[in-house]
């Protein structure tokens, strides 16, 4: 489910880190408060677990009754260890790593991935799902250990079904509105639910099948386990509620934003259109390129004076888009050749040092 | 060598990567960091039917690969991860895109495909500019980077301290499955039964290291800060490479320089 | 130096205490080798004495009471070599996590860089400085643990293991490594014939309490005394007799 970043436009992208950097605020914020009202430290623990996850993901599971095997993606299972909030900053950290070691994921995708794989499965999983079932009385005459098995049961298996399908619905979200595939919004959701669908489920008995044992032998490394002890939990329902409004505002205000500027939908509209400056366009990130937004306008014109075939260059608009005759193609021929020459110069030179090397020893 | 071990030899490998003294290596991670972060924005916002334009963004991470001696293949080889959802979701435009964009002889090629083509190559340049980021900045100076623009000390500890205990977890990790296999023939995973018992045994495990862990950091004055240690030297000049390089990344964007290049001919 | 009066310790309230109220006393310059069979409390002897667990009685440690208010300064003074060193070094370097102790507590930077060298020459591992926790092998390992705490300069250092998983060469090293060392010493162990080598006193630790106390050969050569606690005649020991 990890997004590339080709698969995102920028505006996109950059609403995705907004987003998720908000709530890695939040949940940075609480921990410190949590500390303070004398928690375990985050550190102690927060590590280590983000750390066996990431390498639990190399443990192949034998799926029963087929002959293929599935692995553990780990989000809800963070959060039963660690509560919602350390799961979330857990979360955050095992995907960098993913994204910057294992190319899984990519840099600019890092925020939406965050996001797809994370919130949905550390706050929606465990406010809406894992904790109300963990705290209520069902089954409570079965007596604790049965209750609490069919209860971790249930709470992973919905948690992470529900969670993926949202995950998973968020991408197909991201990528329509980067307008990057030409599949119809149906057909791409009809492809990637079932799916998911099948894997939140595996991911779901993963889960259960680790918090039972884990229970079983360490019940206090287990979150919200009592048997509907209803612990005093005054305030934070409304912490979430305010945090996930203000997520909201913030995606559905950055998405409207977008869409609007571009009655057109998303499609490319970043470029696309050329009416409107560089600058305007690119409104995100004109202080870091310090672009000044009548470029895009000289540069035409210095484009239209110099050009001799101006109907090749240029090709910008949707209207008359590939761009790409003769002078296209000879041009990227010619870019091709310069990069295998530069290849073999540096191959070249490496040898040289080498023998460099050898000779000195 | 089973999975875990594989993974543990690709982070080593790339650590002792970026571990060398190559120009690039001495650019300043920040300035690293925000040139790779603007060329990733750039190639992705190329017109999806800009094929052609697109291609001049190759020459930046080629010469940045040659320049920093970073073999081309390792980066290749993450390849594996990405490429398939990218494919998977450029796939279908050939079928629903069919307007006939280009014409090479009597050859007509259509939209779609100009339009998954360009979203592949989109999807090799991020990684292969990302990576070089990567391969040639050890993470905890990256670290440093970041806490020098603010960026919160909560989260960059974590990751560094998680990214250390990764390679650890990830030779336990392997010692079990090895141990688990070998008293297992023909498994071609860890089966049902075992599920809970497998990773939990590992949840315990190392919930007492992480005990241990903060033990050590406590005994020795841990009060929250991961204070790093002798910072290394720079190129001053790397801003200013970074901006100029940012600026050609844009230029790049604006001037279509793949048929500049065709009209001098 | 250090003086433990009739302390108790216990993990779960209402459990047995595995530390049933111990009395002794240690001097300045003593190397004690605290022995005794897996789960005799050694380890948590050394814990309860650095704070990192909670104790009844009282500890005293260089003339300070252990309490909340002294627990900083305890901590700077007393070095704990952890008996695996992969949970001790968790800073990418060894040079890292060499000067994370010392700047944790207000040494300068480049006074802290200086105690990293003179720490490591001591021990004559100056070339593993710039290496990687992670590459080290696991004698290398053990060096650069020791090396973390000495660039603190502790006035007592204590050993959880300092021997286990190490080759013959290398735990011969360490022998010596720690027979130089002029601070005072706990070691935790039931290697014997390692306390042999590097102690001069012996504490006896048996079922969370002393039970016996006294000069190491004529603890390590009672063969009755040992057995009866399930330890075993050192190896050179037996072969000489």
């Amino acid at each position: 489910m990890h997004m590339a970043d080709a698969l995102l436009a920028p505006p996109v992208a950059a609403v995705m880190y907004a987003a998720s950097a908000t709530v890695a605020g939040v949940s940075i914020y609480k921990l410190k408060k949590e500390e303070k009202l004398g928690d375990e430290p985050t550190f102690k623990r927060l590590t280590t677990m983000a750390a066996l996850v990431f390498a639990g993901q190399m443990i192949n599971y034998t799926i029963p009754g087929t002959g293929s095997s599935g692995h553990l993606c780990g989000g809800m299972m963070l959060t039963a260890l660690l509560g919602p909030w350390a799961g979330f900053l857990s979360m955050i950290v095992i995907l960098a790593i993913q994204c910057l070691f294992f190319a899984d994921g990519g840099l600019l995708a890092l925020g939406a991935n965050v996001w797809n794989m994370a919130f949905y499965g550390c706050f929606v999983g465990y406010f809406l799902i894992y904790r109300p079932i963990m705290q209520s009385k069902l089954l409570a005459s079965k007596g604790n250990n049965a209750a609490n098995r069919v209860k971790i049961i249930l709470a992973s298996v919905l948690g992470c079904i529900i969670t993926l399908q949202l995950g998973a619905f968020s991408v197909v979200l991201e990528t329509q509105l980067s307008g990057i595939t030409e599949l119809p919004f149906k057909a791409f959701v009809m492809l990637m639910q079932p799916i998911h669908l099948a894997i939140g489920l595996i991911e779901g008995l993963i889960t259960s099948a680790v918090l039972i044992f884990v229970n079983e032998t360490r019940p206090e490394l287990i979150k919200d386990i009592k048997l509907g002890d209803g612990e005093k939990q005054k305030g934070s329902v409304k912490a979430v509620l305010l945090t996930l409004t203000a997520v909201v505002l913030i995606v559905g205000g950055g998405i409207s934003l977008l869409a609007s500027s571009n009655p057109d939908g998303l499609e490319w509209a970043l470029f696309g259109n050329k009416d409107a400056g560089y600058a305007e366009n690119m409104a995100l990130d004109e202080e870091n390129f310090g672009v000044e937004s009548g470029a895009s306008e000289k540069a035409e014109a210095i484009q239209e004076k110099t050009s001799f075939l101006p109907d090749y260059a240029f090709s910008f608009d949707a209207e008359n888009p590939a761009g790409t005759t003769v002078s296209g193609i000879v041009g990227s021929a010619m870019v091709a050749g310069v990069a295998a020459l530069v290849c073999l110069a540096g191959g070249f030179f490496r040898k040289k040092a080498k023998k460099a090397e050898e000779s000195n020893k | 060598m089973n999975k875990a071990q594989k993974a543990g030899a690709e982070i080593k490998a790339v650590e002792a990567l970026a571990q060398g003294n190559s120009p690039v290596h001495r650019l300043s991670p920040l300035s690293k960091l925000a040139m790779t972060l603007a060329y990733i924005i750039v190639t992705v916002s190329f017109n999806k039917y800009d094929f052609s334009a697109l291609i001049v963004m190759l020459l930046f991470p080629v010469i940045g690969y040659q320049l920093s001696l970073i073999p081309l293949r390792t980066c290749f080889y993450k390849l594996r991860i990405v490429l398939p959802l990218v494919c998977a979701v450029g796939i279908f435009n050939p079928f629903f895109d069919k307007e006939i964009m280009l014409r090479i002889g009597s050859l007509g090629i259509s939209g779609g495909v100009i339009s998954m083509l360009t979203l592949m190559m989109k999807g090799v340049f991020s990684l292969m500019m990302s990576f070089l980021l990567v391969a040639t900045t050890p993470v905890d100076e990256l670290c440093r980077g970041l806490r020098k623009i603010h960026f919160p000390k909560t989260l960059v500890s974590l990751l560094l301290l998680t990214f250390r205990y990764v390679s650890v977890m990830l030779d336990e990790v392997a010692v079990m499955t090895d141990a688990y296999h070998l008293r297992a023939p023909g498994q071609k995973g860890i089966r049902f039964s075992a599920w809970g018992t497998f990773l939990g045994q590992l949840v315990l495990r190392s919930s007492d290291r992480a005990n241990e862990i903060y033990s050590a950091m406590l005994l020795r004055g841990f009060t929250g800060d991961f204070d790093y240690s002798p910072p290394k030297k720079y190129s001053r000049l790397s801003p200013l490479i970074a901006l100029i390089l940012i600026s050609l990344f844009i230029a790049a964007r604006l001037f279509n320089v793949i048929s500049l290049f065709g009209r001098l001919k | 130096m250090i003086r433990f009066e009739n302390v108790c310790v216990s993990y779960e309230k209402g459990d047995a205490p595995v530390l049933d109220s111990l009395s002794f006393e240690i001097k300045a310059g003593e190397s004690v080798g605290l022995i005794g069979s897996n789960g005799a409390g050694k380890s948590t002897l050394l814990k309860a004495m650095t704070g990192l667990i909670s104790h009844e009685g009282r500890i005293t440690v260089c003339g300070l009471t252990l309490d909340k208010q002294n627990l900083a300064e305890i901590r700077r003074k007393t070095g704990y070599v952890m008996q695996n060193s992969d949970n001790q070094m968790f800073m990418p370097r060894v040079i890292d996590d060499m000067i994370f102790g010392p700047v944790n507590y207000g040494m300068s930077r480049e006074d802290a860089v200086e105690a990293a060298g003179e720490a490591l020459a001591t021990l004559g591992a100056e070339n593993l400085a710039d290496k990687y926790n992670h590459k080290l092998s696991g004698g290398e390992k053990r060096l650069a643990a020791i090396a973390t705490v000495l660039a603190m300069k502790p006035q007592i250092m204590l050993f959880d293991e300092p021997s286990s998983a190490l080759d013959p060469k290398n735990r011969r090293n360490l022998i010596g490594i720690i027979k130089s060392l002029p601070e005072t010493k706990i070691i935790a162990t039931h290697d014997l014939d390692f306390v042999l080598d590097t102690c001069d006193r012996v504490i006896l630790l048996s079922g969370g309490i002393i039970a016996a106390d006294g000069k190491t050969d004529e603890i390590l050569k009672d063969k009755a005394l040992l057995e009866s606690n399930n330890l075993e005649l050192p190896l050179s020991l037996t072969q000489r007799g």
